[in-house]
């Protein structure tokens, strides 16, 4: 029997870049695909979209296939950090750390401006 | 010069593709007709009800069929024996049935106020919110999984029209819009309402919003007020929204007027299955009761309603005196 498919990499669950012919405007495509293959390259089945630019109502868009993201991490499937980051936001997965990690960076970045400004304004009195 | 009529109405029909706009996935399958339970209050989808509400919606094949705004393509006149005709005319009637399916009456449908999850450790995570919806090709949209993390970290599941919007977008039904139209505001809607096009904004509805939403429920509501102080009941009647009409109408106890119009028109006989559908569903009024404790049937019926409104008596009246002069001349 002739095997057509044989690949020696492994499959995994990334983000591809769509419409790279539209510079500026991002839209992701969630996909399983081997992994020596280029990033928006030929992949085995697209799993869901992710829009990284808030619309209108300021939502983010993400859309996932459940049922074969469940199949193909069944036939082990990898998903790159990105995804794990999205599907641990969605529930599906556990949280990941990274995000917790951003979270609180973030909220101390915050602060710093906070006070940052605060003594801006008490300047600004005094003056 | 009517059958010619018949004919080019029929091959319109036939040839033009009817605008897939007016109908959803709803009304193709058939609405279940529910046998009614003992003494619960008849609903909108008993056997009963449907087959009163159909009767008066009336079946006027030159209205049902009128031409409506499609491509234009030249008549075809075709010659027919009598009996073909007759079985042209049968499959037009099964094909306006169908079309005359009425749209469902559900209640208003609750709020979701599910959360999920609240996690503090992820507030202030992202400017935005972000929402995850499942792709997943053979579940049925109500029980898709719809849910949205919000920046403060709540994980919660989308409200009804957030579901609405996002079905729209990954599974776009034909004729439905993200945004809704600008008709389905009030100043628009009185607009419309005095340019006598209420079948159109009933349609426009049942494209663009979900029978149990509030939006969906709120229009229909203005129409049917509407259409009830002005009394242009003719305007709905060989459409499929007569039935929701007259179910309205019914239910808020204010049949008077609609009686009044058929009787106007001679349509005794929908007079009659109209106030016996009254009595089914509150037989705890007076002239309920008066009817069953009289056994009436028939222009009887009518004439124990009068009773509470003069009105109809007068309608009676002079629809029996019309009906006198005609058998006699």
């Amino acid at each position: 029997m002739v095997l057509f498919n044989y690949h020696a990499g492994y499959v995994v669950i990334r983000l591809a870049l769509a419409g790279h012919k539209q510079a500026n405007r991002p839209f992701y495509r969630i996909v399983a695909a081997y992994n020596k293959r280029s990033r928006d390259g030929k992949y085995i089945e697209q799993l869901g979209s992710f829009d990284p630019l808030p619309n209108i109502y300021n939502e983010k868009l993400v859309s996932f296939n459940f049922d074969r993201i469940k199949y193909w991490i069944g036939c082990g499937a990898h998903t790159s950090k990105p995804v794990a980051k999205l599907l641990g936001l969605s529930g599906f997965f556990p949280l990941h750390p990274m995000t917790v990690t951003e979270a609180e960076r973030r909220r101390a970045q915050a602060k710093l401006a906070e006070t940052a400004t605060g003594t801006e304004e008490e300047k600004q009195a005094d003056v | 010069i009517i059958l010619h009529n018949y004919i080019l109405t029929l091959f319109t029909f036939q040839l033009g593709h009817f605008p897939l706009k007016y109908f959803t996935s709803f009304f193709v399958s058939h609405m279940y007709l529910h046998s009614p339970r003992a003494g619960a209050k008849p609903r909108f989808t008993d056997a009963a009800v449907q087959d009163v509400l159909s009767r008066i919606t009336g079946l006027d094949l030159q209205k049902v069929f009128r031409p409506i705004k499609q491509e234009l393509k030249p008549p075809t006149y075709k010659l027919m024996t009598d009996e073909q005709l007759e079985q042209a005319i049968q499959v037009a009637t099964e094909e306006a049935k169908k079309q005359l399916q009425m749209p469902p009456v559900l209640p208003e449908r609750k709020p979701i106020n599910d959360v999920l999850a609240v996690d503090k450790i992820l507030d202030g995570m992202d400017t935005a919110k972000y929402v995850f919806t499942d792709i997943t090709y053979n579940i049925p949209h109500r029980e898709r999984f719809i849910v949205v993390r919000e920046p403060d970290g709540t994980l919660r599941k989308a409200t009804w029209e957030e579901r609405d919007r996002f079905v729209q977008v990954y599974f776009p039904k034909q004729g439905r819009k993200l945004t809704p139209h600008v008709l389905f505001k009030e100043e628009n809607l009185k607009t419309v309402f005095s340019q006598d096009r209420h079948e159109d904004v009933l349609n426009l509805c049942l494209v663009q919003f979900e029978p149990d939403s509030a939006d969906y429920i709120r229009v229909h509501e203005a129409t049917y007020e509407d259409l009830e102080k002005n009394g242009k009941y003719n305007l709905l009647r060989s459409t499929r929204h007569f039935g929701g009409l007259a179910w309205y109408l019914v239910n808020a106890r204010r049949v008077d007027g609609l009686i009044v119009d058929m009787l106007r028109r001679d349509m005794l006989q929908d007079a009659i299955s109209l106030v016996s559908l009254f009595y089914m569903v509150h037989p705890h009024s007076e002239s309920a009761q008066e009817a069953a404790g009289q056994q009436a049937t028939g222009t009887d019926l009518l004439k124990v309603r009068t009773t509470q409104s003069g009105y109809i008596d007068l309608a009676l009246q002079a629809y029996e005196e019309k009906a006198a002069e005609g058998s006699a001349s």
